[in-house]
């Protein structure tokens, strides 16, 4: 709990920080609240990723490949999209395909024993060939795609910008993974299988179950995510639409301790930066004095500086990554 | 029996990753057998196709070299991608803008480009020596950093006066002889084939290479056995920087008809990635790599026969490769296949 | 049970054919060898792992578990040797974990009576609110056997359950497994000590190799009688020792102090020498700071606090290249963590440590591989490794081979200290009863030799001199012949000798 309040002040001085920022930025001629909703459409990405994999990372169970769902479901999202003629189906859709490449990669971690990292990797790699592939071949168009305005999920109008209801439901299911793993007994099993499995097993609760559970829940998140990209923030896909993302979702994780809150406030932080790179990029009068490549690197920095700030002070469950076995 | 088994194991992943690259066909109503026909046949049809094959391997065995290196040590190196990038700049720096002798000028090109690789891993390598900071994510930003710097460079300050296209092509005095007229094959491969020689002997023949892999197999025991561990961690990161900058030099000073890196980083982008297959499938070892390399070469030169024979696009390899490393993240399915078959 | 087999699926045959039954309140003493078979035996019975045949009865019924939950369902519950407790976990939470007692929401308090309420029917003090991690290992235990008998069961499998205890603690543990048994509970005991069995059962099955080789009621057995049903006709020869006068002193330790991996002294203050010619034995139990003394011993941990002189020098810087350089030969703790990589063959595990030796080098730090491998040869050679060749991966040995191998390659480096660090632990008795014959053949050879061992049998067969380790001390020290072994198990519980120099 102690730990809790001072990360939580550790994000607040950050918070202070971006402020000042903030205002830094609004001197030199950009607005603060454009800042902050192209920093929330930022964060909801990177907090979906990063909330599911945290879930998945206590059970043990490291998803590397969050890069390579981000991208399939971006793509996937926005077929479905266009076959139903509703965004909302679209995320739906990049949920459940983001769920079923999460139950591939916990079949084989759990039953396959296979190394979780080359996997993941492995995943990355089919999502690098396979995405430009169904580009061209569902819309027979080499590596973009534009698709009607009215699928977008459409933003709610508020006094602090334009918000898109998917970003709330990032938020909610972050509170939600809190209480689902502090709360409850499957959070209560959930946490001991990635620390110690032998424990659950021997008091009679299926270790395979659990990490499948996590490994799918983890997917699902982040299809969600991908699925936003397109159909609520972009409104079109690209070949490398996720652009690292998923490895930055990853950095969240590391950031927060596996922490789901912790991980929201690290993907809102993320996001801001990566806000802050389009809006100096698009803004006249600052777009010539800064090139634009440089300020495209802020984001990649950014989670170096933190990740490399945080870590050591962070504790990760005694079995991540690796599979159980009964001897 | 024992000693072919990692063979017979890459075979296997290679053929599960072909059927299930052959069944993502299938909804878009590509014929398999038709597209893999034509991939091999433009890959092997002619000795054209198979210089062709060849140069496409070239900068993949280096590729491959930086994570099987990385893996030795127990690493997980996935910074070819950006190294590469940065040995590619370099290369454009000393092939195009250094004016240098014949002989010395390639020798030179080649040598910065290896060293611009070494230095770009080298950040990644201290903050995972220094601070813990695991190697993947660390690797991977600074590939994307790497992306964003090269753009920048080959734009504003390395582009061909009026075509911003690419970069000023390298100088004649700098570029690799090519080996047979009109293929793109250039003597740069036996400089790639040399270096995964050494490599093999650094690894297996020297106190160097036995320390770095000992970290890989047992770090405790490479404590007790006195290894520093932090020094052997940098070499394998630097020699993998190397391994990376010498494969984007390759497609620089090493490749017609280019001799130019795209403004888009095109001629080289996702070489880097491609190479973590290509170690796997070579077992991460230098030689297995040469082979590996040479059958993930000739994929991406059929690929494009591929596309424009069955009309399956040539990116489809790309995920045939996703799917190999899938395949060899476990283990188990060549335990359990023999059991099958033994029932 | 009946006629039990289990092969496992790297074809290794764990049991041949095994009988065994369980009669209500009754303690019944499993004994055996490592690899003889008892723990594959009860892991079958608490529903671990499945037999590859034979079948289960319980009250004349067959059974089939198909994991550990349908095992506990029927009231059979098992303490592992390796304890699984989540360590950060506290003891309730722990006790509570797969039981919660409702399927939702975690209400830890509701339950915490229930489980206050079966500690004091039990008799057993645990503190509930501390994580595990932080208790000693006999609370540890206890919480394990709670968490077991949290789920009411009937059947409690002990795994050597008193190998990390103290003599008190082991004391403690079988009068509450005598509470147990009056209230009409059945205990497995499994262990290779024949005076515990002795002590504890009412009746003794004795495994060997996979089989059965003998049973019988408690009064009626012998030490001798079981000795020779759990080893066969090799009872372990005794290692003879002649008297020799020890000669200088080769290894001072003075006020040592060393920190432990969580920042806490481990090591708080030992001086002792170690001769030429002599063995000196360092007893206790594990996890009182011989890990730490013997790792810094041999250059792999700092020392906080006090010096290290061997030949009359400060060991000075303290690396372990250095250590190795002045003499001083480790046979680690545990050869798969330090001593050996698996996957390395066993011409390159015959170099580890030794890999710097310049007569294993050519110029430019090149490895020499002719003198390598007619190195290993040698080795597999003089100390009766049995491998299939040089050039064969260290993972195909057997634990004892691949223990020779590392006593081998360290007793070749001329040293002047043998630094011993359990080096015989896990192994048969073949091996077992030639390294310690090796190590004396030093000590007659001249050489320093420091035994560190948690089988107090081991280090007062070898020993010339001991001390006993505990909480980071010595509590006594002397001549072998000083102590009587009642004392020795004292000062293992921290019960220091009246009137006896520390």
């Amino acid at each position: 709990m102690k730990g809790l309040l001072r990360r939580l002040g550790w994000i607040g001085l950050a918070a202070l920080a971006i402020g000042l920022l903030a205002y830094g930025l609004e001197q030199v001629g950009l607005k603060p609240i454009s800042l902050l909703e192209a920093g929330l459409l930022a964060m909801t990405p990177l907090a979906l990723a990063a909330v599911g994999e945290c879930v998945n990372e206590k059970a043990g169970v490291v998803n590397i490949g969050l890069e390579g769902i981000l991208l399939i479901t971006a793509v996937v999202g926005v077929w479905v999209a266009e076959q139903f003629n509703s965004g909302t189906a679209g995320l739906i859709g990049g949920m459940v395909v983001g769920a079923l490449i999460g139950l591939v990669l916990g079949l084989l971690a759990v039953y396959g024993r296979a190394d979780q990292i080359i996997a993941g990797m492995g995943v990355n790699i089919f999502a690098l060939g396979f995405t430009p592939y169904l580009l061209m071949s569902l819309w027979a168009f080499p590596g973009i795609h534009i698709f009607p305005r009215e699928l977008m999920v459409p933003r709610w109008t508020t006094p602090v910008g334009q918000i898109s209801p998917v970003t709330l439901v990032a938020v909610l299911l972050a509170i939600l993974a809190h209480i689902l793993l502090h709360h409850t007994v499957l959070g209560f099993r959930i946490r001991a299988v990635g620390e110690k499995p032998e424990a659950v097993d021997v008091a009679g609760v299926r270790v395979d179950l659990l990490r499948l559970f996590t490994s799918i829940l983890g997917g699902a998140l982040c299809g969600l995510g991908g699925a936003f990209m397109p159909l609520a923030w972009f409104g079109g896909v690209v070949k490398e639409i996720s652009a690292g993302r998923g490895f930055i979702a990853l950095a969240c994780v590391v950031f927060a301790g596996l922490e789901p809150l912790l991980a929201l406030a690290a993907a809102f932080l993320f996001g801001l930066t990566e806000g802050i790179a389009y809006a100096v990029a698009v803004t006249p009068g600052v777009k010539e004095r800064i090139p634009f490549y440089f300020v495209n690197m802020l984001p990649y920095i950014t989670t170096l500086l933190v990740v490399a700030l945080v870590i050591g002070q962070r504790r990760f469950p005694r079995t991540i990554g690796r599979p159980y076995a009964r001897e | 029996m024992r000693r072919a088994r990692p063979l017979l194991e890459s075979l296997l992943a290679i053929s599960i990753g072909l059927i299930a690259g052959g069944l993502l066909m299938l909804p878009f109503r590509y014929d398999p057998l038709k597209a893999y026909q034509a991939l091999f046949q433009g890959a092997f049809g002619t000795p054209d196709d198979v210089l062709e094959t060849l140069a496409f391997a070239t900068p993949l065995m280096l590729t491959a070299i930086t994570f099987a290196v990385g893996v030795r040590a127990g690493l997980f190196n996935i910074g070819a991608e950006g190294q590469m990038y940065m040995g590619a700049v370099s290369a454009v720096f000393a092939a195009s803008f250094l004016p240098l002798p014949p002989g010395v000028h390639v020798l030179v090109a080649t040598l910065v480009a290896m060293i611009g690789g070494a230095l770009w891993s080298l950040i990644p390598a201290l903050l995972k020596i220094g601070r813990g900071v695991h190697e993947v994510i660390s690797t991977i930003m600074f590939n994307w950093i790497a992306f964003h710097l090269a753009t920048y460079l080959a734009i504003y300050y390395l582009a061909e006066p009026g075509r911003a296209e690419r970069t000023r092509p390298a100088l004649p005095t700098a570029r690799y002889p090519i080996l047979a007229e009109g293929s793109t094959l250039t003597a740069v491969i036996f400089v790639a084939i040399l270096f995964c020689l050494a490599v093999y002997f650094i690894l297996w023949g020297t106190r160097l290479g036995y320390e770095l892999r000992l970290v890989g197999e047992n770090p405790e025991a490479a404590r007790y056995a006195g290894v520093r561990i932090g020094r052997a961690l940098l070499w394998s990161f630097l020699i993998g920087g190397m391994a990376a900058g010498l494969a984007g030099a390759s497609q620089i000073i090493g490749r017609p008809p280019a001799w130019s890196l795209y403004a888009t980083l095109g001629n080289v982008a996702t070489l880097g990635f491609d190479g973590i297959g290509v170690a796997l499938v070579g077992r991460n070892h230098p030689l297995g790599g040469i082979l590996a390399a040479i059958l993930f070469g000739a994929l991406q030169h059929g690929g494009r026969f591929m596309e424009y024979h069955a009309g399956v696009v040539s990116e489809l390899v790309r995920a045939v490769n996703g799917l190999i490393v899938i395949t060899l993240a476990v283990p188990e399915i060549w335990t359990m296949l023999r059991r099958r078959l033994r029932r | 049970m009946r006629e039990i087999h289990k092969v496992y699926p790297d074809g290794t045959v764990a049991l041949r054919g095994v009988d065994f039954r369980l009669e209500p309140g009754e303690i019944v003493g499993l004994l055996g060898e490592n690899g003889a078979g008892k723990t594959t035996l009860m892991k079958i019975l608490s529903g671990l792992l499945p037999p590859t045949r034979g079948e289960i009865r319980i009250d004349g019924r067959p059974v089939r578990f198909r994991n550990p939950a349908d095992a506990l369902r029927a009231g059979i519950g098992m303490v592992h040797q390796i304890f699984t407790l989540v360590p950060p976990y506290t003891a309730l939470e722990n006790i509570l974990l797969g039981q919660e007692g409702s399927a939702l929401w975690l209400a830890k308090d509701r339950a915490r009576d229930q489980v206050q309420r079966l500690l004091e029917e039990l008799g057993l003090s645990i503190p509930l609110d501390v994580p595990v991690e932080l208790l000693p290992i006999g609370v540890q235990q206890r919480v394990e056997i709670a968490k077991v008998l949290y789920r009411g069961t009937q059947v409690l499998i002990l795994d050597e359950p008193t190998s990390a205890l103290t003599p008190l603690e082991v004391e403690e543990l079988f009068r509450f497994l005598q509470r147990l048994k009056e209230g009409g509970r059945s205990i497995v005991f499994i262990t290779h000590k024949l005076r515990e069995v002795l002590e504890i059962s009412d009746r003794i099955v004795v495994l060997r190799n996979g089989r059965v080789t003998g049973e019988i009621p408690t009064p009626e057995a012998t030490p001798e009688l079981l000795a020779e049903w759990m080893v066969g006709r090799a009872v372990v020869p005794r290692v003879s020792r002649s008297p020799r006068p020890p000669g200088e002193p080769v290894l001072v330790v003075r006020d040592l102090e060393v920190m432990g991996d969580l920042g806490l002294l481990a090591v708080k203050g030992v001086s002792f020498e170690v001769r030429a010619g002599e063995i000196f034995g360092i007893a206790g139990v594990e996890g009182n700071g011989q890990s730490e003394l013997a790792q810094a011993l041999g250059g792999l941990r700092p020392i906080h606090r006090g010096e290290i002189l061997l030949d009359g020098k400060p060991l000075t810087p303290l690396t372990p290249i250095e250590a190795y350089r002045r003499g001083i030969a480790h046979i680690p703790e545990d050869r798969l963590r330090f001593g050996m990589a698996l996957n390395f063959d066993v011409a390159e595990n015959s170099i580890l440590s030794r890999q710097w030796e310049p007569a294993f080098l050519r110029g430019w730090g090149r490895l020499d591989w002719t003198r390598i491998l007619t190195f290993a040869a040698e080795l597999l050679q003089r100390f009766q490794v049995i491998a299939p060749g040089v050039r064969a991966v260290a993972r195909s040995l057997s634990g004892g081979n691949q223990q020779k191998l590392v006593v081998g390659r360290e007793l070749t480096k001329e040293p002047r200290l043998i630094l011993a660090v359990h080096p015989t632990r896990g192994l048969d008795v073949a091996s077992t009863a030639y390294i310690r014959e090796l190590l004396v053949q030093m000590r007659d050879a001249g050489k320093a030799v420091l035994l560190i061992s948690a089988d107090l049998d081991e280090v007062l067969e070898l020993s010339d001199r001991i001390a006993v380790m505990y909480e980071g001390k010595f509590l006594g020290m002397g001549p072998v012949e000083a102590f009587r072994r009642e004392e020795i198990g004292l000062m293992m519980g921290g019960v220091a000798p009246q009137g006896r120099a520390v």
